[in-house]
């Protein structure tokens, strides 16, 4: 199984990457290449020409800054998961780089790739979603910031023009009082997911909902905010009664698909079962 | 077709290099224009693990890798792991455990566990499982692949 | 646990024999010294790729390869056209009308299951080759295509193949003891449909052929992984019209089987027109969507099950209506659909049977003799109808299982099929292995979880692994068949170094058949295994073989082991004649130890190297009558009988190996994902010859029965016949992560009819599918779920608590 010919290109800084990609039509990025490569020896995807950016230097680190990280497009899901600055500030995003694949793929893979690659049962970007992210995209025409909520536009379509790569990902530094889960079911531990659910909760001094953030991956064309959910959760006390009729309602606004792992109408029901699970978790997660 | 160029990278402490075309990948380049043909193919698609090398320091899947992009790299394969004609400790293990069986997906489970064990060198069960993760085997239900690497585990400690 | 083998309560047989000593092969591939098929590379190769139907079902118009021909690389394009003009049909082993069956090793005129080969192209390069396929253009008429077995039987329904005129390949009814009595005399009588899905052996490597047709003498070498390559040999001299001393059959080290790799004739045939056609080697590996898409898939089964059975649990008949769908072509069926018959009525004493046997083609790849072929399906039948039996006669399973189990002391059994079961304490294994998760601490721990919504569950089961067929068998499916018995060749010698050589006709993938060889062989001679020498791989010009030669049906330590003691007795007869020649002594006061022959109680000795110089370079030294040199073959036949085709009984096979296992599982309610909390398996083969060995094969059967029951179905589209687990991303091999600890104990029944006691071991016969089954059937219990599907994926069983519960309600 061999990918169809293409040229190979090789910048050696981002805006050089920008210019091929604008010079060539049928130009993609590759980064950590773990579904760009697959895609293209099953002959799924075919560019003319391919434009290396794993040699551009500097473009792997993860550094916080004011309430925000800052993630170098290259850093591979292994850092991501274990970055100390990640775990501890913003340890959602570390669980669900944990959740990618397998070791071998977390060591190649990248965070702008699979944000990029926008797969809407993909761990990362579900987590992103629900964490606020931020994307910086570069263009020939200069930067811009696209919020995760403007980023992923339907399967595998995200708001980055053709000419543009991610030159940053940024996430908050999450709120003291926050609890955070990304759980999900799948058939397999490494599997994508039939079921994603990333949740975030931060309480008030008094234990009150402050804010809640649910992510739900899979059931649509791109991942998905759970907005009646996050309405049912904010300014209430979070018993199980209230997190279990909250859940209830993560089937609003879904559009799931269906395949041999499960049906729309199971993972309808699964986005309820794993929202309430990851609302639990999060909670039970919130620090004294 | 794209034109091939010659490549060079370092493959067991040895500098070697091969023509290769865009779209080589680097499993066949290390198979076929290296001759090294102890990384075998499973699977295509980046699941089985079969093709597990060590690149930079790091595992990863020789299948979805381009050769290009492995230009200059340093490369480890199962051919450069026993040294002198002394096993390593994980290979070893692997003979003393009866950690294989018809032998296809062991250089990858080896090469797996070598990356594991020189990050992590006394890993819990449940840490080998999950850094096994990525390569499937047929034979074994993993029962004597587990044992063989806790094995290793203790013979590198000593 | 493979101390427990070494206990005191175990008898070591010999001093090798039963130890469990590291692999010889091992060496080589833990250092990637290996050598597979895809590893050899001949000068002048070219490098295939396979154009595959994207249709289940669909005529073939028109071929234009006249593009792909032009592509710079490309050196040679077989189409059907080739096909037709090198090769005939494959014979079939079926009675009329499904005897017309046309089979080539290329779609001609229609393509029947989606991934079946229309055209195979040869270039310089494999990614020539794959680009090549991608220019040759294919005009399809679709056609409907009948993707169920009971679909496939409709008056109306589209015919696979329309020169038989039926979609039912072969019935037959077998009808044993008195059923009609049975079902008469019962207190109930409890039905079943049950279904067995399509799972497979995909083994890591895929299939892989390199042919090279040597125009100066006429010879084609075919560098191959099958299993089974004797039973190739003659379907690819008769399809070829080509004497077989013009076909050599080399298999190098291989990368798993589990059975699927015994029908990878049909490649070889291809890649060998290909080589012929180009008049240079040509080498093919198959990619994994290929490998999943192609067949070598598992018989998928239906079964109508009846049961009589009395108040007490005990039951008097079983009466089975089977429904094989085998794919698109027969290759080795209907094989599948009959080897029930060698476990006819599984562990159990039940006299009276009677089975409706249907084999149905439709447009799913081809099926294979996938592990525990054709047994697992019936045992799997039969354990889940003891299950509902106990169940809904409100007893328990177990006790249930162990009332009905064949005792110890009925052993060697005779079947209700005419099969013999050799040896055997099956309640004592199946108690053993409770025991080994805790049995009656979980029972006690139950009705609590319960209470707390927890669903757990035990199950256990027993299959038995037979092993050593009877080709005879096949007669029972139609009379003309010209195969019985089982044989094996193997052939030995001592070289002038007093080095001891062994070669055997059998393609190992995993059961190290070069360690137990030397293991049996030390024995016999008094050296170490170090000092016998096994020739890996085979090589049709090389190793002795026969008709039954291959590595297939858990039979090497009976049937391989039967040909190399048959050979060694004969070779040490010979140095023992030659010694005492030397050593002025009488051949029975020899014995054989440390490379040397003595004179027992002496110190009177001569060495190997000694006799062998006799033997080999100073025959004017050697005895009157002595023919020179040491070298001996020995072919070893297994001790059957004819079928009785009037009763249709036979004795199918030799031994009878068996696996008791038993697990708990819990249920996740709210998602129907099932979770292993233990497992535990007792394995009887008899007498081992490496633990280490026979303790590989149990974990691994258990592993693939796991896989079976959980996470493992090749999907098909019912409308469009796609396949729709294409590659690794839905076709579900468990990880380390999904497979639990396997507890392993043993006990130790030798078979009375091999020398060492040995039985064959390897299929294992997947006994999870038995015992996860019936343990989530427990964990649900409390909603009264059952299960009739072998393979219970989450949503499966999600579906089963939410519809039990609405009733409920």
């Amino acid at each position: 199984m061999i990918p169809r010919s293409f040229e190979y290109l090789r910048p050696s800084t981002l805006q050089e990457a920008v210019q091929l990609l604008d010079k060539y039509e049928e130009s993609k990025i590759l980064a950590g290449g773990q579904s760009l490569i697959a895609l293209m020896k099953l002959r799924l995807a075919s560019p003319k020409y391919i434009i290396d950016i794993t040699r551009i230097p500097g473009l792997s680190y993860v550094k916080e800054e004011g309430n925000k990280i800052l993630i170098g497009p290259l850093t591979t899901h292994d850092t991501v998961e274990n970055s100390p600055i990640i775990r501890n500030k913003c340890p959602i995003l570390s669980e669900a780089a944990s959740r990618i694949g397998d070791q071998q793929i977390r060591n190649r893979g990248t965070i702008a790739g699979t944000l990029c690659h926008a797969d809407p049962s993909a761990d990362v970007p579900t987590t992103f979603l629900a964490l606020d992210g931020e994307v910086v995209a570069m263009g020939k025409d200069g930067e811009r910031v696209i919020k995760a909520k403007d980023f992923f536009q339907d399967f595998f379509t995200t708001a980055l023009n053709p000419n543009e790569v991610v030159k940053e990902v940024r996430v908050p530094v999450l709120p003291p009082k926050t609890g955070t889960a990304y759980i999900k079911h799948a058939r397999r531990e490494g599997d994508f997911a039939i079921v994603a659910v990333a949740a975030i909760i931060t309480l008030d001094e008094n234990n009150v909902c402050k804010s809640a953030s649910i992510s739900l991956g899979s059931v649509g064309p791109t991942p998905l905010r759970a907005v009646e959910v996050e309405n049912a959760l904010v300014g209430k006390k979070l018993t199980d009664e209230v997190i279990v009729a909250a859940s209830e309602l993560a089937d609003r606004g879904i559009s799931p698909p269906s395949d041999i792992h499960g049906s729309a109408e199971y993972r309808a029901e699964m986005a309820k079962v794993f929202t309430k699970r990851a609302i639990r978790l999060a909670l039970s997660r919130i620090g004294g | 077709m794209a034109e091939k160029r010659r490549i060079k990278l370092t493959v067991n402490g040895v500098e070697m290099e091969g023509e290769a075309e865009p779209r080589t990948l680097l499993v066949h380049f290390i198979r076929d224009t290296l001759g090294l043909t102890g990384t075998h193919i499973g699977c295509d698609t980046g699941h089985c693990g079969c093709c597990t090398i060590i690149m930079n320091g790091v595992s990863v899947k020789s299948c979805m890798v381009l050769a290009y992009q492995a230009e200059g790299a340093d490369i480890l394969t199962i051919e450069g792991l026993a040294k002198d004609g002394k096993l390593h400790p994980i290979q070893e293990a692997f003979w003393e455990n009866h950690g294989l069986q018809c032998g296809y997906c062991t250089p990858g489970q080896i090469m797996s566990a070598y990356f594991l064990l020189s990050r992590n060198p006394k890993p819990t069960e449940e840490e080998i499982r999950r850094g096994l993760e990525g390569n499937y085997c047929r034979c074994t239900g993993y029962v004597n692949i587990i044992k063989s690497v806790k094995a290793a585990a203790e013979k590198m400690s000593k | 646990m493979t101390e427990a083998l070494l206990s005191k309560e175990i008898p070591v047989p010999r001093k090798w024999v039963g130890t469990p000593i590291k692999a010889k092969e091992f060496p080589r591939l833990i250092t990637g010294q290996g050598r597979y098929v895809d590893d050899i590379k001949i000068p002048n190769m070219l490098y295939a790729a396979l154009l595959r139907s994207p249709y289940a079902h669909a005529k073939i118009k028109r071929i234009d390869t006249s593009k792909a021909e032009k592509l710079p690389g490309v050196v040679a394009i077989v189409t059907q056209e080739d096909v037709l003009k090198y090769c005939k049909p494959y014979p079939q082993i079926v009675p009329p009308p499904a005897d017309k069956l046309l089979d080539y090793c290329i779609a001609v005129d229609k393509v029947r299951f989606a991934g079946e080969p229309v055209a195979a192209v040869a270039a310089t390069e494999r990614a020539i080759a794959e680009d090549a396929c991608e220019l040759i253009e294919v005009e399809y008429e679709p056609l409907p295509p009948v993707m169920d077995a009971e679909e496939a039987l409709k008056p109306d329904a589209p015919l696979v193949h329309e020169e038989v005129g039926t979609n039912l390949v072969w019935h037959e009814v077998f009808d044993y003891g008195d059923v009609d009595k049975a079902f008469a005399e019962a207190d109930k009588v409890i039905s079943l449909k049950l279904h067995h899905h399509r799972y497979g052996g995909a083994p890591t490597e895929t299939h892989a052929v390199v042919a090279d047709y040597d125009k100066g003498t006429g010879v084609l070498t075919i560098y191959c992984n099958n299993q089974m390559p004797m039973f190739c040999m003659a379907l690819i001299g008769l399809s070829f019209n080509m004497p077989t001393d013009k076909i050599r059959i080399i298999t190098p080290d291989i990368g798993g089987g589990f059975g699927s790799k015994i029908l990878s004739y049909t490649y070889m045939m291809l890649i060998s027109i290909l080589a012929m056609k180009a008049g240079r080697p040509v080498k093919w590996m198959e990619d994994r969507r290929e490998n999943l898409a192609s067949g070598t898939h598992c018989n998928e089964a239906t079964f109508y099950v009846e049961a009589a059975v009395k108040k007490d649990g005990t039951i008097l008949g079983i009466k089975a209506k089977t429904l094989h769908d085998v794919g698109a072509y027969l290759r080795y069926e209907p094989v599948g659909a009959l080897l029930w018959i060698q476990v006819s009525s599984g562990p159990y004493r039940f006299k009276n049977l009677r089975m409706d046997v249907n084999a149905i083609v439709t447009n799913k790849g081809p099926v294979a003799p996938i592990r525990g072929y054709g047994r697992i399906q019936h045992l799997w039948m039969l354990e889940r109808t003891v299950e509902q039996v106990a169940r809904q006669l409100g007893l328990d399973p177990i006790e249930v299982k162990l009332k009905n189990y064949v005792r110890p002391e009925e052993m060697p059994y005779v079947s209700p099929s005419g099969a013999t079961y050799d040896s055997g304490d099956y309640p004592t294994a199946l108690k053993k292995a409770l025991q080994m998760i805790n049995y009656d601490e979980w029972r006690r721990k139950q009705p609590e979880l319960w209470r707390q919504g927890r669903f757990v569950g035990i199950g256990a089961a027993l299959f038995q692994d037979s092993g050593t067929n009877n080709f005879a068998q096949v007669r029972l499916i139609y009379k003309n068949n010209p195969f019985s018995g089982n044989s094996r060749m193997a052939e030995m010698w001592m070289d002038e170094f007093g080095r001891i050589i062994v070669a055997v006709g059998s393609n190992p993938h995993g059961q190290c058949h070069e360690t137990v060889v030397s293991q049996v062989v030390a024995d016999v001679f008094g050296v170490t295994p170090d000092d016998v020498f096994v020739v890996p791989g085979f090589d049709s010009w090389v190793h002795g073989w026969t008709g039954h030669s291959g590595s297939y049906a858990s039979q090497f330590a009976v049937s391989g082991i039967g040909a190399v003691l048959g050979a060694a007795k004969r070779l040490r007869e010979k140095i023992a004649t030659i010694a005492a020649h030397m050593l002025k002594a009488k051949p029975e006061d020899l014995e054989f130890k440390e490379g040397k022959v003595c004179v027992k109680g002496t110190d009177r000795c001569v060495a190997f190297w000694q006799v062998a110089n006799l033997a080999y370079r100073n025959n004017l030294e050697l005895p009157e009558g002595v023919e020179p040199g040491l070298r001996v073959i020995y072919t070893w036949k297994a001790p059957f009988k004819l079928p009785d085709l009037e009763k249709k009984t036979v004795n199918a096979t030799l031994t009878y190996s068996y696996q008791a296992h038993a697990c708990v599982v819990e249920v996740d309610p709210e998602t129907g994902k099932v979770k292993i909390l233990d497992y535990a398996v007792v394995d009887d083969c008899g007498v081992p010859i490496n633990p280490h060995i026979v303790e590989g094969q149990v974990h691994g059967s258990t592993m693939n029965g796991i896989a079976a029951a959980l996470f493992e179905e090749y999907v098909y589209s019912k409308d469009t016949g796609q396949l729709l687990a294409s590659t690794f991303m839905d076709y579900l091999f468990p990880t380390a992560l999904e497979i639990p600890d396997i507890k392993v104990d043993h006990m130790i029944s030798p078979s009375p009819f091999t020398e060492l006691g040995t039985k064959g071991v390897g299929e294992g016969s997947l006994v999870p599918l038995g015992s996860i089954a019936g343990a989530i059937e427990d964990a649900l219990s409390p909603l009264g779920v059952v299960i009739t599907d072998s393979h219970n994926p989450p949503e499966r069983i999600y579906r089963m608590i939410k519809e039990a519960q609405k009733k409920r309600k």
